[in-house]
């Protein structure tokens, strides 16, 4: 299977049991196209420890070096906060990498699933998804190769 | 649970403790197992005092669902609702949402920040804790900063309450389990995922339990003729942190979600006003 739709499955099938059976989550992911996980690359313009969703802001630096605002909300603080994450974590110019769900109407937006720190540390965004930095396309030793 | 023997006899010895000091208390539901909060304190006892032999509920109490995603149910999967037409068209739907689109698929105004309703304010993936007080059990549930008040003092549910999110309930201890009885649901709150709206006769019948030393089950019986031809029940386990804090959370705070007035799902990537680009 490829590891998108294995990604999709899982994790559709996680949050089908994490969720069924309750009268309401906080809002539904309609606006996302959840489970197929694309990888960006930017340096952090806020992130914002708040409800209902955390919410990082990163802007990407396009192909022809135009740069481009990124919205990505995330899990709440109080999902985040037991899992090792803080107010902290991020900081406005830290450069990192986000594995995000995009938003379906292709605007510069999603809901982020995993960063990866500039310490290379890897931290989980969102419950059951696969643990872990995305297959990388170059070896690390490589000069800076596109993602 | 059966009430240990102990506990019937501290029932009867404080039963009687109230008769002899001329209690006149009326009203209140006989006293069955736990005797602690129906019945009015004597004259000069401290109304605290009765809390001290109700069930220890302390600490914070985190969805067993969230802590772990495999978490296996006691009671096996639920069984499904049965639904009057209507609204068994409307679950029809839903059902076919999420064959075809991964996620969540329940649309509903929540996304706009006001609460769930009942039951779908116990069902949240955040944790609760239970505050015992003379005559009440108060509920705080950190999704939303939510707050339940269950008047355990012998009132009887008003025939007709105001209706509100989080309806008005009433509570008596059978042993060591509360029943929570609440009507008066605003209509257009959620009964159950997948379906938006329910009559003025809903009914929410909720079962507390302790099932382990630190682990707490729900057992919810949801009854509404016009949404369901027959009551449906479910059960929702959380599991006890003693060390844990209760959250803020205020959904105002940063919401960029929304749901607009034909009920589709929304996401704005405005910032907020006054708010640094």
């Amino acid at each position: 299977m490829k590891r998108g739709t294995m990604t999709r499955v899982m994790v559709t099938g996680v949050l089908a049991a994490l969720f069924s059976g309750l009268a309401s989550a906080h809002h539904s992911t309609a606006m996302f196209d959840w489970g197929q996980e694309k990888v960006l690359e930017g340096t952090v313009t806020k992130w914002q420890w708040t409800n209902p969703h955390t919410f990082i802001w990163v802007t990407v630096k396009g192909p022809t070096g135009a740069a481009k605002q990124y919205g990505l909300e995330g899990m709440s603080p109080s999902w985040l906060a037991r899992r090792g994450w803080n107010g902290r974590t991020l900081a406005t110019d830290d450069k990192v990498k986000i594995a995000y769900f995009p938003l379906r109407d292709g605007r510069p937006g999603g809901f982020f699933v995993r960063v990866t720190l500039p310490d290379g540390t890897v931290l989980q965004g969102l419950p059951g998804a696969p643990s872990g930095p995305p297959p990388a396309p170059a070896p690390a030793a490589a000069p800076k190769a596109a993602p | 649970m059966k009430p240990s023997n102990k506990t019937v006899a501290l029932a009867a010895a404080v039963a009687l403790v109230a008769a002899l000091a001329g209690c006149s208390k009326d009203g209140a539901k006989p006293a069955s197992g736990a005797a602690a909060s129906a019945a009015a304190p004597a004259a000069g006892e401290n109304p605290y005092a009765a809390l001290a032999k109700l069930p220890d509920w302390s600490g914070v109490w985190e969805p067993a669902m969230f802590a772990r995603a495999n978490a296996p149910r006691p009671s096996g999967p639920p069984a499904p609702p049965k639904f009057t037409p209507r609204y068994a068209a409307m679950y029809a739907a839903y059902q076919e949402k999420n064959k075809s689109t991964p996620g969540l698929n329940f649309v509903s105004p929540v996304a706009n920040c006001v609460p769930p309703g009942v039951p779908g304010s116990m069902q949240q993936p955040y944790p609760i804790e239970f505050l015992f007080t003379p005559g009440r059990v108060t509920i705080a549930i950190e999704t939303y900063s939510m707050v339940r008040r269950i008047y355990t003092d012998g009132s009887p549910l008003e025939a007709e309450p105001d209706p509100s999110y989080q309806g008005t309930s009433v509570g008596h201890w059978e042993g060591d389990t509360l029943v929570v009885e609440t009507a008066g649901i605003l209509p257009e709150t959620s009964p159950i995922n997948g379906i938006l709206g329910h009559s003025d006769k809903m009914k929410v019948v909720e079962r507390m339990r302790l099932t382990d030393p630190d682990s707490l089950e729900i057992k919810t019986t949801v009854e509404d003729p016009e949404v369901f031809t027959e009551p449906y029940t479910s059960t929702f386990q959380y599991a006890r942190h003693r060390d844990w804090k209760i959250r803020e959370y205020v959904c105002a705070q940063n919401n960029h979600d929304f749901v607009d007035e034909k009920g589709r799902a929304g996401f704005s990537l405005d910032h907020k006003p006054g708010e640094k680009q």
